[in-house]
């Protein structure tokens, strides 16, 4: 099983999914930004799974994910700064009370 | 000499606008201008009618025009203000003119006390120039602008003293109905118009052989549509006797003298086309002569003194039609000119007498007036002896001549039932002539001592107006049928009865026509010797004394054969009903279902999908929350979407 | 004494064996980071969840990149996720509704786009070898500084902009200073 690549593949989308489903059910901006990093390590997941099985891809897909993993750390910064920011603003960390753009 | 038209219809035009602006200041000099006006008018217009009588140039004998100006300059269709004088116009001229001037001068004592007489000039002028431009007018537009006019000024002058409410129902109901006749003649004028390309009458006239028959058959009828309308003719004859709501100068010069005879004066002159149309002509005898005898019905159970001389004109623009239709087409004209004078005489006779008596009207509260008021008295009895046809008066020569043409020229019908009319008509006259004159007054004691003579403004007329009644058959109708009436219409007619193959038989006064004289003045004079035996008479100087018999009269009525003609002839034959149960009763049920459906189902659809885009537009706004994540998840049902969509395809 | 490749007296290898146990390991903390309703343990099975995942990169012979997600991953992000947990919490507020209202679609949803990349990834064939292969380091060291040195230098002003971005979006207004008042 470890040998094959879809097991490796499966297991990445059934934690994208998880990570979906996080992002769209819970209410608290943070918990929205975990489920993010779940998937965008999903993510890298297929990719150094790809680069593992396919020879001529293996250094690629390394470079890739170390590239991805430093710009997820960058977008969680600022989502988390953004939050704070939010957060001293509206009192709230829910997401569903952030509704100024409702028409 | 054509310039002097445009005066004719400048000069009450003038009036009407002056009297209407200023008139208002100075209500006690307001009939100065209006009726300086008018016999500025009559003066010019005589003039005119003299020259064209006579074929003088530039008139000849096919008369002449002028162009004003071009009143539609469109492409493809243009009209122009035009004027035109042929002998048949000068006729016209005449009658109108010389009864519009008598009738302004006699207003100024009947309107006397009435505050409102400057509007009351106003709108005389207005009816003067209206009534002028229709007989003047050579195209056919222009006619049907005068047409509409006077149709106007008859509303405004019958619905004078509008505070009351009788007579502004009457004077709506003669505009609608008049409307109606209107309809007619306008689309008459739309066929002329995609037929010959043309409204200028005289081109039309020329043309109007080449039109096919069917189309001459409809403009025919068309234009006789709109006559039976203005001449109130079966079946509109309905707003005639309500019109009588208005004064009484009004009911003398519009209803009985000019306006009602705009519709002999259109088919007269439109001989050409009804000449092309011989079906059409019976048609409009038929009419014409039906509503002869059902007026003359009428007129005998009628109580009202301007309601029995209303139905009498009723009548005799029957017998005008009947001999317009039979052919015989001066002696309408005729006719025309005679009964304009001896009606116009005998409704401003009855003017005079209901001013006598106080402003009543019925009848029956009448009677024994002949000293009182001898000169009003002396003036009717020369009206009704000329309307009931006793020669030599005017009316024996000009109702003879018609039936005289419906005989010979075949319409034996019409000559029977015209016969019996004149019978009918000289009866309810000397009927009316009793209840009001003779015999013992019924007359209210109060009002009884003021009954006075009318002031010479009135009286003045009235016997300017018994000469012609008297004298005119004798002056252009005699000899009858080659007298000078019949020289100065001949070339109007001539190409009409030469196209119609009749030969003009020559008057044979010891042959055929001498006997229907004769039997027709029989007839009249036993009409006349049964009213004086029922209604009295009192005449000194014929030695003629008899007292009326009011329960003769009851009895009469009463009998089973004639009582129920005494009823259905005091419901004017429940005419009024019949119309009113047609249009209003059911037109106003149409017309509440056409409502309801406008507001619920034009209206409801309307309205309908407004309501469903407003209420779809609020639901389909909740897709807005302004929350992030429900955009996500509308992103990741897209996707979902998306990837099984192009699966399935690819899987295919 | 050396250690066979499988189980004794089984046929099972070590390395599903290792593989399964760390499958298992990142589902389930995955999904316990979704549905927890206290926020903080929400961020510890997180962290238990990444480091599943490096020893996931080692069974697939990264370990740089295994190195690398538990510096960052770990040692980073999850800190600062903590720390933003801490500082957004009030202690007096009752805690409500973990879930959305429209927690049921976004769980049916989810559970679709799983199924669907799974039957994707059964029926395609993927034209790559049977067996993993081992990274070496220095490759990649080469790679990164050659062939990607662009995006690695764009990385870094990205980072730097990145948290001097959140440092500025995060900070506290400066308390207004009264320059009329002597």
């Amino acid at each position: 099983m470890s040998n094959s690549l879809d097991s490796y593949l499966i297991l990445s989308g059934l934690l994208f999914a998880v990570g979906t489903f996080g992002f769209l059910a819970r209410r608290n901006a943070i918990s929205m930004l975990m489920s993010i990093e779940l998937m965008l390590n999903a993510v890298n997941l297929t990719i150094i799974a790809f680069g593992a099985f396919e020879p001529a891809l293996h250094t690629q897909a390394s470079v890739i994910a170390l590239l991805v993993i430093a710009v997820a750390a960058a977008e969680a910064t600022v989502g988390l700064a953004i939050v704070m920011a939010i957060y001293r603003n509206r009192k709230t960390p829910l997401v569903d009370e952030y509704d100024a753009m409702k028409e | 000499m054509t310039a002097l038209l445009p005066l004719i219809l400048l000069l009450p035009l003038g009036g009407f606008v002056l009297t209407g602006l200023v008139g208002w200041r100075y209500p006690d000099d307001a009939h100065r201008i209006a009726v300086c006006a008018v016999v500025a008018s009559w003066v010019v217009g005589s003039i005119v009618a003299a020259l064209a009588l006579l074929n003088a140039s530039p008139f000849g004998t096919q008369g002449a025009g002028i162009t004003l100006w071009t009143w539609i300059p469109a492409t493809g269709f243009s009209a122009d203000m035009g004027l035109f004088v042929d002998p048949l116009t000068a006729c016209l001229l005449i009658v109108v003119t010389t009864i519009g001037m008598l009738v302004h001068v006699y207003s100024i004592g009947y309107m006397a006390h009435d505050p409102g007489r400057w509007r009351f000039f106003a709108y005389l002028n207005l009816f003067m120039f209206s009534m002028l431009l229709l007989v003047l007018a050579d195209n056919f537009l222009l006619v049907f602008a005068g047409w509409e006019l006077v149709g106007l000024c008859s509303y405004l002058l019958i619905g004078f003293w509008y505070p009351r409410r009788l007579a502004a129902v009457a004077a709506k109901k003669a505009f609608l109905v008049n409307r109606v006749g209107d309809m007619g003649f306008a689309l008459a004028i739309m066929a002329i118009w995609t037929q010959l390309g043309t409204l200028n009458m005289q081109a039309v006239f020329a043309k109007f052989g080449g039109v096919p028959h069917e189309w001459q058959i409809a403009i025919a009828l068309l234009i006789f549509c709109g006559a039976v309308g203005k001449s109130a003719q079966f079946p509109l004859h309905v707003w005639l006797p309500d019109a009588m709501e208005g004064p009484t100068p009004v009911s003398a010069l519009i209803h009985a003298a000019t306006m009602v005879n705009a519709g002999v004066y259109l088919v007269a002159r439109c001989n050409p086309i009804f000449g092309a149309a011989p079906e059409v002509m019976v048609v409009v005898a038929a009419i014409g002569i039906f509503t002869a005898i059902l007026a003359a019905s009428i007129a005998f159970t009628q109580t009202d003194i301007k309601r029995v001389l209303a139905y009498s004109t009723l009548s005799q623009l029957g017998y005008m039609f009947a001999s317009l239709g039979v052919g015989a087409w001066t002696a309408a004209i005729f006719h025309l000119m005679s009964h304009g004078f001896f009606k116009g005489l005998l409704f401003l006779d009855s003017g005079s007498v209901i001013h006598a008596v106080g402003d009543e009207q019925d009848m029956r509260k009448m009677g024994g007036l002949r000293r009182k008021i001898p000169i009003t008295y002396a003036t009717m009895l020369v009206g009704a002896v000329a309307i009931s046809g006793v020669p030599p008066l005017a009316g024996f020569f000009s109702k003879d001549e018609i039936l005289g043409g419906a005989f010979k020229n075949g319409f034996l019908w019409v000559w029977a039932i015209g016969f019996l009319v004149a019978g009918m008509t000289a009866f309810y006259m000397f009927r009316l002539m009793g209840m009001t004159f003779w015999g013992p007054s019924h007359v209210d004691p109060e009002v009884e001592h003021h009954i006075h003579e009318s002031p010479r403004s009135m009286t003045g007329p009235l016997i300017l107006l018994a000469i012609p009644s008297a004298l005119l058959g004798l002056a252009i109708g005699f000899p009858p049928e080659t007298g000078l009436l019949h020289q100065w219409l001949a070339p109007v007619f001539e190409h009409t009865i030469a196209a119609s193959g009749r030969v003009e038989q020559a008057y044979t006064f010891f042959g055929v026509d001498g006997a229907l004289a004769i039997a027709t003045t029989a007839l009249v004079a036993v009409a006349i010797v049964v009213a004086w035996r029922l209604f009295g008479v009192e005449i000194p100087a014929l030695g003629l004394r008899a007292q009326p018999q009011p329960d003769r009269v009851r009895a009469l009525s009463a009998r089973p054969g004639l009582s129920f003609l005494y009823k259905g002839s005091s419901n004017k034959w429940w005419f009024d009903d019949i119309n009113h149960k047609l249009f209003v009763d059911w037109g106003g049920k149409l017309a509440a279902a056409a409502l309801w459906f406008d507001r619920t189902i034009v209206d409801g659809t309307v309205n309908g999908i407004g309501t469903v885009t407003t209420d779809a537009g609020l639901r389909i706004r909740r897709i807005q929350t302004g929350r992030v994540q429900n955009y996500a998840l509308g992103i990741a049902l897209g996707l979902i979407l998306m990837a099984v969509g192009y699966l399935v395809l690819a899987a295919r | 004494m050396p250690i066979g490749d499988t189980l004794p007296f089984t046929a099972i290898r070590w390395d599903d064996i290792l593989f399964v146990a760390l499958a298992v390991t990142v589902l389930g903390s995955a999904l316990l980071v979704v549905t927890m309703r206290d926020i903080i343990r929400c961020g510890l099975a997180m962290i238990l969840c990444f480091a599943s995942l490096a020893g996931i990169y080692v069974v697939l012979g990264n370990p740089l990149v295994a190195a690398a997600q538990v510096l960052v991953y770990i040692g980073a992000i999850s800190v600062l996720v903590l720390f933003a947990i801490m500082l957004t919490q009030t202690k007096n507020a009752p805690t409500r509704l973990v879930f959305q209202t429209q927690a049921v679609a976004a769980a049916v949803a989810a559970a679709t786009i799983g199924v669907v990349i799974m039957a994707t990834v059964l029926a395609t064939t993927w034209p790559a070898g049977s067996s993993r292969v081992w990274t070496s380091t220095s490759d990649i060291a080469t790679m990164l500084f050659s062939q990607y040195v662009l995006p690695f230098e764009a990385v870094s002003v990205l980072l730097t902009a990145a948290v001097v971005g959140g440092v500025l979006l995060a900070r506290r207004e400066p308390a207004a200073r009264d320059e009329d008042r002597p």
